[in-house]
């Protein structure tokens, strides 16, 4: 559809007043910030799911954004940590792009990076690991000028351009796409803004009673619409995003977290931050496992037992004072699980404005190491 | 019992045991708020009480910026129905007065007589039980404050249950 709106703006309009971007946002969900120099636009976001699936856009040929990043997995990968393109391991586990557009951090652990179009570069040219592995001047953007498709994609995303084969436009594009991965469908989406209480089972009800309990406390971090305290819209954008030490790990020492997963320390230097990351958006959680920034933990249930316990690690001393335990019976724990199921939203992981557009290329699933 | 509550006692009987009743054809858990403490007429308030009082709206910003509006009694007329001081007789030792409002996890936010009364702090505080004309269910429900002028959200009890009044200064 989007695609058809796409290209019916191309027909009807001149290109440089295509400004055909609407947000269509469901309950309970504002509009999200988007950067100036980069409007949303149907032609943008087309392209930017293009790129995101494009295997041309690796080292090896064989990787896109969409290897580690698989819609069926709620874009993530399923891997306690992603592999790049040359086999090299990352230190995390890649994160959903669900509602990225909302971040108001963009990784695990660095508060700097905060716009997709920036964050973008990473995977491409990154080093530290290699992740797609592509290099200045090896040629990319020539290969994707050869492909027919793409002349026309990009002059309709970049209509003012007189060559929009950038690598900004690139980015520009895959952030627009990014921007559009927004879940709002899953049932407790209809139970809780559209209260059709038949939506989700009363296991699921008493579960989400639990989660807004004050003694369990998930809602103190997992917050808002997007359950995630590093949430952002248009209204505040700026404001400075908390990170936690949920007590995952306590080694001796000042870096209480195993090297080089330390937290935002690794930015700030200051020894408090040591294991502060990102709260990540509970939102399609059952279907990101395993969970933590670097997926030690494997299951929901596990999850639970971390928490319960006050964390793994419970004497860290940076460790968040939210992260106190708590006591659970196996009908609250049954009950937990069960609310968290209700966030699965199997709307955005069979529609098609978020799928792979290339039938002939198919992305490879990663090879087991 | 006549003959329609039978049936509907049996309906709800059914339905726990089979588990096979929807949700939509479960009553709502009633609502109940208990003011105690150092007042003339402690009360307990069901949600027929709360219906026939002086009922009011606040509207505030949701999260996605659209306004909704909470409906439901004040918290000052409710403490006034208790015999709670407010007017001329919140003066001298009764301005050290508190309510200590509670919810049903134990989460507990104080308001101050002062910060309530027309005269004094004004604020509209509100007991609701409708969210957007809708009853307010699940982990908000049944009933929850609104403070529609704190910046911070955290003093608008979801869950709310008890109101428990203090008299400093007896």
């Amino acid at each position: 559809m989007r695609r058809l709106l796409a290209t019916l703006a191309f027909i009807a309009v001149p290109p440089a007043l295509a400004a055909d971007w609407s947000w269509n946002l469901a309950k309970g969900f504002p509009v999200p910030p988007v950067p100036s120099d980069n409007p949303m636009s149907a032609a943008k976001a087309e392209l930017g799911r293009y790129l995101f699936y494009d295997t041309r856009m690796s080292l090896n040929g064989k990787e896109a954004c969409a290897t580690c990043h698989q819609q069926s997995l709620a874009f993530t990968d399923g891997r306690a940590v992603a592999v790049g393109a040359t086999g090299q391991s990352h230190s995390r586990s890649a994160m959903s792009l669900v509602n990225i557009a909302y971040a108001g951090a963009l990784t695990w652990s660095n508060p700097q990076l905060k716009k997709l179009e920036d964050q973008a570069l990473v995977p491409m040219y990154g080093d530290h690991p290699v992740e797609l592995g592509l290099r200045d001047g090896d040629g990319f953007l020539a290969r994707l000028r050869s492909d027919a498709t793409y002349g026309a994609l990009f002059q309709r995303a970049f209509p003012a351009d007189a060559d929009g084969f950038t690598v900004a436009n690139v980015t520009k594009a895959l952030a627009s796409f990014e921007r559009t991965i927004i879940s709002a469908r899953s049932p407790y989406d209809r139970y809780h803004y559209y209260r059709d209480d038949n939506a989700v089972s009363e296991s699921a009800k008493r579960g989400e009673v639990l989660f807004f309990n004050q003694h369990i406390g998930c809602f103190r971090c997992h917050s808002g619409f997007n359950f995630s305290d590093a949430t952002v819209n248009e209204r505040n954008a700026g404001r400075p995003i908390e990170f936690h030490n949920t007590g995952l790990y306590n080694l001796p020492g000042l870096l209480s977290y195993p090297a080089p997963n330390v937290g935002i320390y690794e930015f700030t230097k200051a020894p408090a931050d040591v294991g502060k990351f990102k709260t990540p958006t509970l939102r399609n959680i059952a279907l990101t496992a395993p969970y933590m920034h670097d997926g030690s933990v494997p299951t929901l249930d596990a999850v639970l037992d971390h928490y319960s316990a006050g964390g793994r690690g419970h004497a860290n001393p940076n460790k968040d004072s939210l992260i106190a335990g708590f006591t659970l019976s196996s009908q609250d724990r049954a009950d937990l699980i069960a609310f968290l199921n209700t966030l699965t939203d199997q709307a955005l992981i069979h529609d098609p404005a978020f799928s792979n557009p290339f039938s002939h290329r198919q992305i490879d699933a990663r090879h087991d190491p | 019992m006549n003959y329609r509550t039978l049936a509907y006692s049996l309906l709800v009987l059914t339905g726990a045991c089979s588990g096979l009743i929807s949700a939509q054809e479960q009553p709502a858990p009633a609502a109940t708020l208990t003011i105690s403490g150092d007042l003339p007429r402690p009360l307990t308030l069901r949600d027929d009480d709360l219906a026939k009082m002086s009922r009011q709206t606040v509207s505030v910003t949701d999260s996605d910026g659209s306004n909704v509006e909470y409906e439901g009694v004040l918290l000052r007329d409710i403490l006034k129905q208790a015999g709670a001081p407010f007017g001329k007789d919140l003066r001298g030792k009764a301005l050290a007065s508190y309510v200590l409002a509670k919810a049903k996890d134990g989460y507990a936010v104080v308001f101050t007589l002062g910060e309530l009364d027309a005269a004094f702090g004004n604020e509209p505080v509100l007991i609701a039980d409708k969210r957007d004309g809708k009853l307010l269910f699940g982990y908000q429900g049944p009933l929850r404050l609104v403070c529609p002028n704190d910046k911070a959200g955290a003093r608008s009890v979801r869950m709310l249950e008890t109101l428990e009044f203090v008299k400093l200064q007896k």
